[in-house]
């Protein structure tokens, strides 16, 4: 296939955490509010003149200082986030988002301000509590800690405007971003897509990254771009792939799989678009906050969520995607010592095998995963046993 | 003919007795704990599938009897026989040698070296310690007192009590459970030990009935229907009085007895339970009591019982998915899960928490048909407050020059009666009053707690290990270490609102945002950071025990911060890795390796014992 024109430009994007976008925004007076994880409404922090930035550790080397603070035990992209916030690369940063969801990246956002990692005078750092099920309580407790731990504080800091107006227009220039990344994304469901899941990935982490109102028109273009190309006359895979689980911010994990041999067709895992990348439908009948939380917390597919309602919401999404994209298996992945998936993926990958039937590869990986022999040949055996899976069902390959 | 009449007459009397020592307790609005009528219930075994249980029993073990190497096994009984007998001569000769008034000495007063105790490859210690006469008459007395009540307890309803042996392998290491008493209360004499054993009694009495109750409703064994429409399991992790509220149902710590505290009485349980769990496909660097728990529901190795399953989030994020193996191993119970807010300093989640306990209580009343009773909840919660009262004189007495009650069996009552008893039983307050009687006389009279080895006032941190070690004892009797708190004995001391409904509600979600561990890793760093400062001034502490568990990320994550300002204000503390039930990653002589290096080399100390600086106990309890 023929590259994309600004695909180059995209991947160079995400070479910092402060690329020039966020620059960019910072000199047009934007706020930059940084977060890491799903369980805060992306779209809160977008609200008035905030620009939302999810951060992320690209070109990570050494963690040895955070290391030292955080043990050798621990995620390594909490600890990936220490280091670089110790070197002074998330000094951009006005204000960061953070919520209780997981002890480790909770550590993250404790040693940003211990150690004092951030000089800017107003700069603050929230701890949201989120809740672990979706009952009714759950979603006004939500409710309620993102008035008074985020939008009161961004209020009273920056004079932030947090009415109901506000929120409403922020909402539609993040559905915005949401249409024109699920109309490129479905375009994987075809048969011989005209995107690669690595190109996809990339996309898909740029808007989390950026501000959004200056990488809407080149999204606008890369769409336009992708309904006029022509995809490769036979297809440059052997196996059609989904991935499912715990945070995944570098493209070039996805790159890997692909080299494989696989093609990644739908991305069910933090910083993935499902979810992540709906629109979000607001009525008028109530306020837009509530309506924001439930969106958020119904959609949300973190191990984090523990009743059972929200474990079998889980399966069935992985089984739904596999289904809609036309997948032949399905990749659990975790980042290793995160404990919500280390213990969901165990299960979850017995549980999709024996009574969904799918075919299933489950690993867990360092942050920086993208050299690792060791996964490559587990990615290449993987689609040889889907490759013979194909065959013994009488498919062509 | 006559004896039998005579029989059914001291029979018939009995039970009179019995009917009018009831009607006299009703009265008096007493209430017998454990309820009678759950030991009474009726079971449902089926015989067809104990037999085809036994045979299958049987069948290991006669493999295992050909399988083994017998030449080997003699040779080794003869081997120990010879060194029993040798170690008998040496004692002896070492007695010869004493002047009268040594000998005098180890007769009234014990013997002053315990490494001697401990073989290597053996299981337990070689023989009993001698603590002196009095006490080790003393000892004795207790010791009958504990088969006595186990005993009493198991023939409660013996045949399923006893089966559960050959359904379950946890079930054997509680027949070591004199030896972890030995073991907790290696070296104590006088009020210390006399302390220690009041609180074990109870602590195994609760185990001893709960042991029977679970034998009784297992489906696979006593099966008693009666029984099972009573039961309302709780995870392990969940504080128990919640049931206050419901007097006439049966609250059981679900994996307490078969997994948590089995790994305390025999740390090498659970081992089977973590590579079963491992092999299924659990990482290796998650914490191992929820791996333990998890591994035990994927070998079958937890008793299918109970009308419903209360499940929580706490206390930290390894135990929140653990549910959902259990829900997987049996999607027939009902499971409510208690997710407590995290950020529990915020007043603001009070209100949910609350409202979760509401939603909880709804639960347990559509699936057991009982209802909450605010009386029984309150008189309980009276109860709890009186004990937090003892609770709060025994660190009183602790912080002064003179602490009385230390060592590992106080730690583990007031682990247990915090998070499980939780005032349920009436019968625990007659010993705390019993204990504060010894202690505050003790205290009087200035004696020491561990006799001889006053020389360190220690404080123990994050995830703790000395039970399955047994380290805060090794510590005293080793180097005099004496750690007069832990982390997880710092928990609420509020005094919970027994009046005003609302407001109770609100105190038991702060009691239960509060539990064992999560007071302190949850919440903010500040909860075990800086508490751990405040606590050093306020107890005097001159050693910190920092237990660096290592599959533990909630304090993992915090192991630099502790190390800059430790260093930052001069305090003495000794990290030491473990990783609580499994004894492969760490063992116990590497963690007792770290403690001998720091005392030789930071505090210059010499042992009080040197004889416990280098002993195996690899396979012991």
């Amino acid at each position: 296939m023929k590259d994309l024109k600004h695909l180059i430009y995209f991947e160079s994007l995400l070479d910092n955490a402060d690329n020039e976008l966020v620059e960019q925004a910072k000199k047009d007076g934007k706020k930059i509010i940084g977060y890491t994880c799903f369980h805060i409404p992306e779209v809160l922090l977008n609200v008035d003149d905030c620009v939302s930035v999810r951060l992320r550790a690209p070109r990570t080397g050494s963690v040895d200082i955070a290391t030292y603070y955080m043990s050798n035990y621990t995620c390594e992209f909490a600890r990936a986030l220490v280091e670089r916030a110790i070197e002074g690369g998330f000094q951009f940063l006005d204000a960061l988002a953070g919520v209780d969801a997981c002890s480790m990246m909770n550590r993250f956002y404790e040693h940003f301000e211990m150690l004092k990692c951030n000089t800017n005078e107003k700069c603050f750092t929230t701890h949201l509590d989120v809740p672990y099920k979706t009952e009714e309580f759950s979603y006004n407790q939500m409710q309620k800690q993102l008035e008074k731990r985020l939008l009161s504080r961004l209020h009273e800091t920056y004079g932030v405007d947090i009415s109901d107006k506000a929120i409403r227009k922020a909402v539609k220039e993040h559905n915005e971003v949401c249409k024109i990344m699920t109309e490129i994304g479905d375009m994987r469901k075809e048969d011989n897509p005209v995107i690669t899941g690595y190109e996809y990935h990339v996309l898909n982490v740029v808007t989390y990254t950026c501000p959004k109102y200056l990488i809407l028109p080149y999204l606008k273009e890369t769409l336009e771009e992708l309904k006029k190309r022509e995809p490769d006359e036979k297809p440059a895979f052997r196996a059609r792939v989904g991935i499912v689980g715990s945070e995944i911010d570098d493209p070039d994990f996805t790159k890997m799989i692909e080299e494989s041999g696989a093609r990644v067709v739908f991305d069910r895992y933090c910083f993935g678009s499902t979810p992540g990348r709906e629109v979000i439908e607001l009525s008028t009948k109530e306020p837009a906050l509530p309506q924001i939380v439930r969106h958020y917390m119904n959609a949300c597919e973190c191990a984090r969520y523990m009743a059972d309602s929200k474990v079998e919401q889980r399966r069935k999404t992985a089984d739904r995607l596999a289904k809609e994209y036309k997948a032949d298996g399905i990749i659990y992945e975790q980042m290793k010592y995160c404990d919500f998936w280390g213990f969901e993926r165990a299960l979850v990958t017995h549980v999709m095998a024996e009574e969904y039937g799918w075919p299933i590869l489950s690993i867990d990986r360092l942050y920086n995963a993208k050299g690792s022999g060791q996964l490559r040949t587990r990615f290449q055996a993987f689609v040889e046993s889907l490759e013979i899976k194909k065959i013994q069902k009488g498919g062509k390959v | 003919m006559v004896i039998s009449t005579e029989i059914l007459g001291i029979k018939n009397a009995l039970a009179e007795r019995k009917e009018l020592k009831a009607k006299k307790c009703s009265k008096k609005g007493k209430v017998k704990y454990p309820n009678p009528a759950f030991f009474k219930a009726k079971t449902n075994m089926d015989w067809k599938k104990q037999a085809d249980n036994l045979k299958e029993v049987a069948g290991i073990f006669v493999e295992m009897f050909k399988e083994a190497d017998h030449k080997a096994f003699w040779k080794l009984q003869l081997d120990r026989t010879k060194n029993d007998l040798e170690r008998c001569a040496l004692e002896f000769k070492q007695a010869r040698e004493m002047s009268p008034e040594e000998l005098k000495e180890v007769f009234l007063y014990g013997e002053k070296t315990l490494g001697k105790l401990y073989r290597k490859g053996d299981m337990a210690t070689v023989r009993r310690e001698w603590r002196g006469l009095a006490d080790t008459a003393y000892d004795f007395k207790e010791w009958l007192k504990i088969w006595g009540m186990l005993l009493g307890t198991f023939s409660k309803d013996l045949i399923p009590a006893l089966n559960s042996t050959f359904h379950y392998r946890w079930m054997i290491s509680y027949f070591c459970c004199i030896g972890f008493l030995d073991k907790n209360t290696m070296g104590q004499k006088g009020s210390a030990l006399r302390m220690s054993h009041l609180m074990t009694y109870d602590i195994f009495r609760y185990t001893a009935e709960n042991l029977v109750f679970l034998a009784k409703c297992d489906e696979k064994n006593g099966n008693s229907h009666e029984l099972n429409k009573k039961v309302v399991l709780f995870d392990e992790m969940t504080m128990g009085q919640l049931m206050g509220g419901f007097p006439d149902l049966l609250g059981i710590p679900y994996q307490l007895l078969p997994v948590f505290l089995v790994s305390e009485l025999d740390q090498l349980t659970c081992i089977p339970y973590i590579d079963a769990v491992e092999s299924f496909g659990l990482p290796a660097d998650t914490c191992p009591v929820p791996s333990s728990e998890c591994g035990a529901l994927v070998v079958d190795a937890l008793p299918h019982m109970g009308t419903c399953f209360l499940s929580s989030s706490m206390p930290c994020d390894g135990s929140v998915m653990a549910s959902s193996y259990m829900s997987r191993r049996f999607p027939d119970l009902p499971v409510y899960h208690l997710t407590f807010p995290v950020r529990y300093e915020y007043e603001e989640t009070t209100a949910d928490a609350v409202e979760d306990i509401k939603g909880c209580i709804k639960f347990v009343e559509e699936q057991t048909g009982a209802k909450w009773n605010w009386d029984t909840y309150f008189e309980q919660i009276k109860r709890f407050n009186a004990e937090t009262a003892y609770e709060l004189q025994k660190w009183e007495v602790n912080k002064t020059d003179y602490p009385q009650i230390i060592g590992p069996s106080y730690e583990l009552f007031r682990k247990w009666n915090y998070e499980m008893d939780g005032g349920a039983d009436p019968r625990i307050m007659k010993t705390f009053g019993k204990v504060n009687d010894i202690m505050m006389k003790a205290y009087e009279r200035r004696e020491e707690a561990w006799v001889g080895k006053m020389r360190y006032r220690g404080i123990v941190w994050s995830c703790p290990a000395h039970y399955y070690a047994n380290f805060s004892n090794w510590l005293a009797n080793c180097w005099g270490v004496n750690v007069l708190v832990e982390m997880e004995s710092l928990n609420f001391t509020k005094m919970l609102e027994t009046e005003d409904k609302e407001e109770a509600f609100m105190d038991l979600a702060r009691l239960y945002e509060r539990m064992v561990m999560r007071r302190h890793t949850n919440g903010g760093y500040h909860n075990v950071v800086d508490e751990l400062w405040k606590q050093v001034e306020d107890w005097r502490i001159d050693i910190i025990i920092m237990y660096q568990h290592v599959a533990c990320k909630n304090m993992a994550t915090l192991q630099g911060i502790l190390d800059d300002q430790a260093r930052d204000k001069n305090y003495n503390m000794i990290w030491i890795e473990h990783d609580l039930m499994d004894p492969r990653t760490v063992s116990r002589k590497s963690m007792r390796e770290k403690v001998n290096e720091y005392m030789r080399t930071v505090m210059k100390a010499e042992p009080v014992d040197a004889t416990l600086l280098d002993f195996d106990d690899e396979l012991s309890m």
